[in-house]
């Protein structure tokens, strides 16, 4: 049941396993220093491992009790972007900064507005030029499939391959489809946990998705009385998901390949629009 | 013959810069489509609503704030998270089937949010999909182009256009209520107006690829919160009549030349805007230049057009028929004036052959009047 497009957790092993190569390096050529950073960083890309174990444990059989509520401890006092990674790897997909604000409400503790959010972007790119490769991810924003210019108020995260951090045309209602599932296995998780059970935010959050998926919400009479469903949640939004998911694998892919030949920075942070007289040759 | 009435067009608006139509201002155009004035003020692009208030009669509200930024705000959740809203209204109202979710957002190009650039974009991407070569489905603010009277006019739908079963459909988003199926009809004119630019723009930009007028439905899909929720729900609106109209006042502008050839040659409605952009012009004078040109005054200019209060003024000052709006201007066939109708009411003007019966009328209604009231006679009723 649990779909995600080439998985961010691959992609953090690997940058785990850089990472130990980087800092036996370092201890070799006695960098104290630079191993000393190093090894923050690892500890960073670690917890964040763990994290995302942790809910997808949760979703694939037991409904882990443990997620929602490890989520919870401690995470009031964290930086705003580490609050949206924790969202954006919750989600898997691309995400506009009205839905992170929601999810983070709805399953995690602290406070995140949008205003916050908006400010982050700018700094990502900063920081990624005055120093490129210091922090273990970036908060990037999506690229476009046909022009791979940074696409307005899609915010994704670095360490995903640069196919699943393209929006193709019909990738906006394949991420809402893959996020809604994601939502309904944390909700489901939350609810498993028995403690307090899913928040009433996260609930809603729920609602609000299931409305917009054919036969997510529950049908019939005395219909809005009854919750809604994760579970029928997550069917739907998969069933819907099919028909479009091969299409939209097949123009991320197309897309992904061009995109390799830009420079590092063009592949986090979009290129610049260049010339739109070559796009109409293309088409 | 054409650049001549450029020039005097040029010359009415002045020293001020040229204003293009905007959708708003083609809209008045099916609104009120006799009126000279606010035809020679809009064909020369001068800044009505400067005119107005150097002239006495600044328009005291222009657009609500607040109104504003509601329909932004619904808009946003309408299109929120991929349009998901939208899709699920679509799908349940028009059928849309489920593979058809294909969005391009054409807000900007790459970041650069240039009219030319996002209308190059705009009918690349509708060519193509009209052709066949490209799935689209919902596009999110394409920008088109609109040739009016020699003039380039961008035309941003603040909607989507889109595709059913090989049809474009042009998707009105606004934030009045639809409640038991059933909406404010002034509302849903204006949208309905307002779209049916686009969808002239929409055939024009089709046309120049060979695609036949049959590519763009003349049916608008209006989406708006329902009953008193802020959840959307769709309808279809029958736009044939306003499309022909507009169209054919399209037309019309290319002739506004037979229009300006019956004004003074002197005449401008130049403000004589000085460098601290004070208006230097006296008033009394920028005001005779404007009663020079013949206004038709309607109640409803008021909701559309910059130059209502300063018509109105006009028309009172005269005790013109058009300030009752047109119910009443209609039952009083062949006059035109309060004066005039009240004078044969009482009888003390004589009516012409034409006028014989409505006086008939005037006379009979002022009888029906007086005896109501219990005065005696109908002459001495004052209405």
């Amino acid at each position: 049941m649990v779909w995600s497009m080439s998985d961010p957790l691959d992609a953090l092993e690997t940058r785990i396993s850089q990472l130990r190569r980087a800092i036996r390096d370092a201890t070799a050529t006695g960098d104290a220093e630079r191993a000393a950073e190093l090894r923050a960083q690892l500890r960073r890309a670690e917890r964040a491992w763990d994290t995302l174990v942790d809910t997808d444990d949760a979703s694939e059989e037991t409904r882990a009790p443990q997620s929602a509520p490890a989520l919870r401890v401690g995470g009031s006092m964290l930086p705003a972007r580490e609050h949206v990674h924790r969202v954006l790897m919750l989600l898997g997909v691309p995400a506009a900064p009205k839905l992170i604000v929601s999810v983070h409400d709805a399953f995690f503790p602290g406070e995140l507005t949008s205003a916050k959010l908006s400010s982050l972007r700018r700094d990502e790119e900063r920081s990624y030029r005055a120093a490129p490769g210091s922090r273990p991810y970036y908060l990037c924003p999506a690229l476009a499939y046909d022009l791979l210019s940074p696409v307005r108020a899609l915010i994704t995260v670095s360490t995903w391959t640069v196919e699943q951090r393209i929006i193709g045309p019909l990738s906006p209602r394949v991420d809402y489809l893959a996020s809604a599932i994601r939502v309904a296995e944390a909700v489901q998780a939350a609810a498993g946990s028995g403690e307090t059970g899913p928040s009433p935010a996260a609930l809603r959050l729920l609602w609000r998705f299931a409305a917009s998926i054919p036969d997510a919400a529950p049908t019939g009479p005395s219909s809005h009385e009854r919750p809604v469903d994760p579970r029928q949640v997550m069917d739907a939004a998969g069933a819907e998901l099919q028909v479009h998911i091969d299409a939209d694998r097949a123009d991320r892919a197309a897309a992904g390949r061009r995109a390799h030949r830009l420079t590092d920075a063009q592949q986090l942070f979009g290129t610049p629009l260049g010339d739109v007289s070559k796009l109409e040759a293309e088409a | 013959m054409k650049a001549a009435v450029d020039e005097r067009l040029d010359g009415l608006r002045g020293s001020a810069p040229r204003l293009t139509y905007s959708a708003r201002s083609l809209a008045a155009l099916e609104n009120n489509p006799r009126c000279t004035l606010r035809a020679v003020l809009d064909a020369s692009g001068s800044d009505k609503a400067a005119i107005a208030a150097h002239a006495g009669f600044p328009t005291p509200f222009g657009q609500s704030p607040f109104a504003i930024a509601r329909g932004n705000a619904f808009e946003a959740l309408v299109k929120a998270n991929g349009c998901a809203e939208l899709i699920r209204v679509l799908r349940e109202t028009l059928k849309l089937t489920l593979p058809e979710v294909a969005y391009q957002d054409l807000n900007d190009v790459g970041g650069n949010a240039s009219p030319e650039v996002r209308c190059t974009r705009t009918r690349q991407l509708l060519v193509n999909t009209a052709l066949g070569k490209f799935p689209g489905t919902l596009y999110d603010h394409p920008m088109l182009r609109l040739q009016v009277g020699g003039h380039t006019v961008f035309l941003e739908p603040d909607l989507v256009a889109f595709r059913i079963e090989d049809r474009f459909h042009v998707v009105e988003i606004k934030s009045f209520p639809i409640i038991d199926d059933q909406a404010d009809p002034a509302q849903v004119k204006a949208a309905t107006t307002q779209a049916s630019a686009y969808v002239i723009a929409l055939r024009a930009m089709l046309a120049e690829a060979g695609i036949g007028p049959d590519a763009v439905s003349d049916t608008i899909v209006l989406v708006a919160p329902k009953d008193f929720t802020n959840s959307p729900t769709a309808a279809f609106v029958d736009a044939r009549k306003q499309v022909a109209t507009l169209t054919r006042q399209l037309t019309r502008i290319e002739r506004i030349g037979d229009l300006v050839s019956l004004l003074p040659e002197e005449l401008t409605f130049d403000l004589a805007v000085d460098e601290a952009g004070k208006a230097q012009r006296p008033a009394e004078e920028l005001a005779a230049a404007l009663d020079q040109v013949p206004a038709l005054y309607r109640p409803d200019c008021l909701s559309h057009c910059e130059m209502a209060f300063f018509c109105r003024s006009r028309a009172r000052a005269c005790a013109s028929l058009d300030v009752l709006g047109p119910t009443v201007r209609e039952q009083l066939g062949g006059i035109d004036t309060a004066t005039m109708a009240l004078g044969l009411a009482r009888g003390e003007l004589t009516a012409d052959v034409d006028q014989a019966e409505m006086a008939a009328a005037l006379r009979h209604a002022a009888r029906l009047r007086a005896e109501v009231l219990g005065q005696p006679g109908g002459a001495g009723a004052a209405a």
